[in-house]
């Protein structure tokens, strides 16, 4: 019975490192993609506010209008509360790890 | 995520302009000198609102030549058409707009099909709101997935 050499196949290794995502890259995908997606949350807050203003200054916009803006700004902020929620839980569950 | 409110956001504005046409037929019932036509005065006639599916968007047409699904993108009024039903004619010689037999014409507005008007779109309305809150309460129930 023959029992293979464990060969190291270093250049195999190398390769798949330098195609992988970097943990540095994948950080700061992942930050951007965030950053992006609160300034949306953000946008729908300062549109609902423009929206609130221009009626309060009795300008030509419909009440409708004004209403449905804020419901959206108030569903996007709900959704990302429940991001962070979920992101700070996971990290708890993280600090809580023995070592 | 928000293509439903918008659609139903369009519907209420095609449904407050409609609201505001029919305003505009009760408020003029009585209204004989809309328009100065030849040095006469004409009365004021009764207008009504065109609807039609908000169909034309670029990104309607897009994912219709992409062959992707789409769902017509809400509606919107295209034309404020008048209604070319002839003028009533009333028996009024008192009247500065009347003729030499003593006649005014008057605007071709029907109260009676205005209320009808006027409950039709109110009831729309009502209808707009409540496929707003149903979807509004799929978005909130959807996050409360995964509590």
């Amino acid at each position: 019975m023959a029992i293979n050499p464990i060969s190291l196949n270093v250049g195999a290794v190398s390769e798949a490192n330098q195609s992988a995502v970097t943990p540095y890259k994948a950080q700061k995908t992942f930050s951007s993609f965030l950053k992006d997606a609160i300034n949306q949350v953000n946008d729908a807050q300062i549109q609902s506010d423009n929206l609130t203003k221009k009626m309060a200054l009795g300008e030509n916009v419909e009440l409708h209008d004004v209403m449905i803006a804020s419901q959206k700004a108030s569903i996007t902020l709900q959704a990302t509360m429940e991001v962070r929620n979920k992101v700070v839980e996971a990290y708890q569950e993280i600090m809580r790890m023995q070592v | 995520m928000f293509s439903g409110l918008n659609i139903t956001s369009s519907a209420l504005t095609a449904q407050r302009l409609r609201m505001d046409v029919i305003s505009s037929n009760v408020a003029n019932i009585d209204s004989t000198r809309a328009e100065y036509v030849n040095g006469n005065w004409v009365p004021y006639r009764r207008k009504m609102v065109v609807l039609e599916p908000k169909g034309e968007q670029f990104s309607t047409l897009l994912n219709k030549a992409m062959n992707k699904d789409t769902v017509t993108s809400g509606v919107k009024v295209s034309r404020i058409v008048e209604d070319e039903t002839p003028y009533k004619l009333v028996f009024n010689p008192e009247h500065p707009d009347a003729n030499e037999n003593g006649y005014v014409q008057m605007p071709n507005v029907d109260p009676l099909k205005e209320m009808v008007d006027l409950i039709s779109a109110t009831r729309s309305y009502e209808a707009n709101v409540t496929v707003f809150n149903a979807s509004k309460s799929m978005l909130v129930k959807a996050l409360d997935i995964g509590k």
